[in-house]
């Protein structure tokens, strides 16, 4: 219940806190103000009556006659004042007021201690202040016994408790003014604690997007300056290990397009001489003969696979920059199945005309690198179907073969990865559905792998038909 | 935060007091002075001092108890140091520690038993309408003299 | 059968390709600097260039241009693949077309003899347009009298657009017949030689009378 009076915000939390805290303050200095104010009325007003009646019964009781009768009684009566019973044994002068109001307590108290005693009773709403006291018979010698005379007077408070009601109001009508100040002062205390925090926020905002330069200014020594402290240095380490993480994989990155760049100098010369070697070995016995075959044939592979590692780290440095121009896909398909001599082996299923924007050169890198891949893992018949769905162009290779496993699914497109290992024959890089995936990317589109319903694996690759340069 | 708002609630209660209903409070000593009559003193035989009361009934003030002092001890064997012939009228001041009596005689009209008789009278009467019994007197004579200073107090009594 | 000036730093890969292309029936001529190059290409006058754009010294695009200021012989230049910026610059400095490293002399063979080739098609007489005249038999290209030196492949486009004026010929279609390339050709090859063209006989080449470009298709020869 109170709970759902709480509120949520920070600065609403402070604020209502810090005027709770305000008020309260102002409410207790308030009532020990008016505790200590009405006690001290009280008292003060208690002493007076009690000095006065002794007072006045003191001024009176030499004269009056011992033992006293009824005229003597309502001098002394009329001595002390309105409002007073004054007893002797059966003897009695006074109003019936005064004796209603006279506890049994008081009575008790008189007749048993012989001093004067008060007691505060409330009666009809009234507050009423009772004195009462025996008066003493002193001998010369200073002893004194009760001389059954006693006197009660009532002293009405009512005066008394209109000042008590005035000091409270006053006090409380003070705490009341302090509330809209100290609201205002939460409000600047908020201000000031909920500023680092809202920066912090900041921080940690730009620090989860990304942005690892973010770090809040450290002020004061205070809890927040200690939490801004370790959160920067929090974002300081995750930085330098970032850094040095992006370090290591540039490094390696530049290694591999090193290394790659540097075989093409000794692969220019033996792809020049590939051909005189191969031309050559017609005329050679037939050991020497299958060797500089191999050379040869190694030779093209090698070639191969360092234009696929180059293309590669291209596409690692960012550099790979995609030339668009319009292409018919359909032609582009038939184009890229005719050059390689594979159009008996593939089925094409093409509309007569599709308009692309495309890179010409990395399209058929696609078309060469999944076809190549279908007729290599898969069975034929390998299947190409280009089709057009609003914005988009899909073109999709299936084959008739055992299709995908599981555990090869989640990785047809990581680099160097082989479904079987036995089959090391494949004349593949290992790196052609990596490099069709980036190919695709560049153009904004995307390339997915799944099995198809009557069995063998099914590459779609989708292109925006409009690729933007990026 | 329950218990702020319970310290609220629990404060906002006690401010609300005013003046309330009290027990018994002891309100000092009572008063005191009522008698059926005045302790006079007089001089037995022996020469010492004695308390004689006077049926008055009521204890009256110093300067009448002084008064019928010095109307002497009437029908008794007790006798008076006091000249007979003296004044009746005694100037009676009270101080705070003390009670300063201009009596209208020279101090060596008067005897010690003398002196002794006005000052216990005096105290006595001063002591029973509710003072000290640590009060003293201070005896003003007619004429000047260093006894007009002097504090005295009752030797019966104190 | 032509005389070739191959010019390129790595002696390995220069021996490789001497070999090669001498087996294609060419005359190859190495030289191992650009100043090297230079010097050869004034003594012996080759019919055709090979350039590797790396070279110490005076560097691949230097060599190109400076045969280029003085003469109509051919150059091909050997680039690395993906490095645009080498291809971009080498055809604006006046190549011819260029061969993708590491080179196979096969295919290096067929780029030398397409360059080399001057002619299109059966001669069929002159053809004069305002003040172009083309020779298509003694293939002689004049402007107002004035013969114009082109390359060959500068002749091979205009004799080729000027075939059918008014006829829109894509890139592709001009790669294909002019350079004989394959499907995949770099259309940059036939802007730079339009441009170049337009250069030697346009009176204003920012707006061409003879070579006009069609937005998105490709060029024809404009006069009708």
């Amino acid at each position: 219940m109170i709970r759902r009076w709480w509120p949520r915000g920070l600065r609403a939390r402070l604020i209502v806190a810090f005027a709770l805290v305000t008020a309260l303050g102002a409410a207790a200095a308030a009532w020990a103000g008016a505790g200590a104010a009405s006690g001290a009325i009280v008292s003060e007003t208690e002493r007076y009556a009690t000095e006065t009646t002794a007072a006045q019964i003191e001024g009176i009781a030499p004269q009056l006659e011992y033992p006293p009768d009824q005229a003597g009684l309502d001098r002394l009566r009329a001595a002390v004042g309105a409002d007073t019973l004054v007893t002797y044994g059966d003897l009695r002068s006074g109003d019936w007021t005064v004796a209603d109001l006279v506890t049994d307590d008081l009575r008790t108290a008189v007749r048993v201690n012989a001093r004067l005693a008060t007691q505060r009773v409330e009666a009809d709403s009234t507050p009423w202040l009772l004195v009462g006291t025996p008066v003493m018979f002193t001998s010369p010698d200073g002893t004194s016994a009760a001389s059954g005379i006693e006197v009660y007077s009532a002293h009405d408070l009512t005066g008394v408790q209109e000042r008590l009601d005035d000091l409270t109001r006053s006090a409380v009508g003070t705490a009341l003014l302090a509330l809209p100040v100290a609201v205002l002062l939460a409000l600047a205390a908020a201000g000031g604690v909920l500023r680092p925090v809202r920066r912090l926020r900041d921080t940690a905002r730009r620090l989860a997007a990304g942005d690892l330069d973010a770090r809040s200014p450290t002020k004061g020594s205070d809890e927040l300056a200690e939490l801004t402290g370790t959160i920067n240095e929090m974002a300081a380490s995750v930085q330098s290990s970032m850094a040095a993480m992006r370090r290591m994989q540039a490094d390696a990155r530049r290694f591999a397009a090193d290394v790659s760049h540097e075989l093409r100098t000794p692969l220019s010369t033996l792809t020049a001489v590939a051909e005189v070697l191969g031309d050559a070995a017609e005329r050679m016995d037939d050991e020497a003969r299958e060797s500089a075959r191999m050379a040869v044939t190694e030779t093209h592979r090698l070639v191969r696979l360092v234009e696929d590692l180059m293309e590669v780290s291209r596409f690692d440095a960012g550099t790979a920059r995609p030339r668009f121009e319009e292409v018919d896909a359909a032609a582009a398909v038939r184009d890229c199945l005719r050059a390689r001599g594979w159009t008996d082996r593939v089925e094409v299923d093409a509309p007569g005309l599709v308009r692309l924007r495309a890179d010409r050169r990395r399209l058929d890198v696609m078309v060469a690198n999944l076809v190549g891949n279908a007729l290599r893992h898969g069975a034929p018949p390998v299947r190409v179907r280009v089709a057009e769905s609003g914005d988009r162009v899909s073109i999709e290779v299936a084959d008739s073969g055992p299709g995908l496993d599981e555990e090869v699914l989640p990785h047809v497109f990581d680099r160097f990865y082989k479904a079987d290992a036995a089959r090391s024959r494949t004349p593949g890089s290992g790196l052609g559905l990596a490099i069709a995936l980036e190919n695709a990317r560049v153009h904004g589109g995307d390339i997915t792998a799944a099995d198809a319903p009557g069995g063998g694996a099914r590459f779609t690759l989708l292109l925006p038909r409009e690729a933007e340069d990026r | 935060m329950r218990r702020i708002w319970t310290a609220a609630l629990l404060l906002l209660a006690l401010a609300g007091c005013g003046v309330q209903p009290s027990e018994v409070a002891d309100g000092g000593r009572a008063p005191t002075g009522v008698a059926s009559g005045v302790t006079l003193y007089f001089v037995d035989a022996e020469g010492g001092l004695v308390p004689q009361l006077r049926e008055t009934d009521r204890l009256g003030s110093i300067s009448e108890a002084l008064s019928l002092l010095f109307t002497g001890p009437g029908h008794s064997e007790l006798s008076t140091d006091i000249p007979e012939e003296a004044p009746r009228q005694v100037v009676v001041t009270a101080r705070p520690d003390r009670i300063e009596l201009r009596v209208p005689l020279a101090f060596d009209e008067l005897t010690r038993t003398g002196i002794d008789q006005i000052v216990c009278t005096a105290l006595g009467v001063h002591v029973q309408s509710g003072g000290s019994t640590d009060t003293t007197a201070v005896l003003q004579f007619t004429q000047t003299t260093a006894e007009s200073k002097v504090e005295r107090s009752c030797p019966l009594t104190g | 059968m032509a005389a070739i000036l191959l010019i390129e730093d790595d002696p390995m890969v220069r021996r490789g390709l001497q070999l090669a292309l001498g087996r294609h029936g060419h005359e190859v001529e190495a030289a191992e600097t650009g100043e090297d190059g230079l010097r050869r290409f004034r003594s012996t006058v080759p019919d055709l260039v090979v350039l590797d754009l790396m070279l110490p010294g005076v560097d691949g695009l230097e060599v190109c241009r400076r045969i280029r200021a003085s003469s109509e012989v051919p150059v091909i230049i050997l680039t690395a693949r993906g490095d645009d910026f080498d291809v971009v610059a080498g055809l604006e400095a006046g190549a011819d077309d260029y061969v993708v490293k590491p080179a196979q002399p096969t295919v290096l063979d067929a780029r030398v003899r397409a360059v080399l080739r001057r002619s299109v098609g059966t001669p069929d007489g002159v053809r004069e347009h305002r003040d172009l005249r083309i020779d298509t038999a003694s293939l002689a290209v004049s402007l107002r009298g004035e013969p114009i030196a082109l390359t060959p492949t500068e002749l091979r486009l205009l004799l080729t657009l000027s075939r059918a004026p008014g006829r829109v010929f894509s890139r592709q279609q001009l790669l294909e017949e002019v350079w004989e390339h394959d499907y995949l050709g770099d259309s940059r090859l036939v802007d730079n030689c339009v441009q170049r063209l337009r250069a030697k006989i346009e009176a204003d080449p920012a707006s061409p009378e003879y070579v006009q470009t069609v937005r998105g298709f490709g060029y024809r020869f404009g006069p009708a």
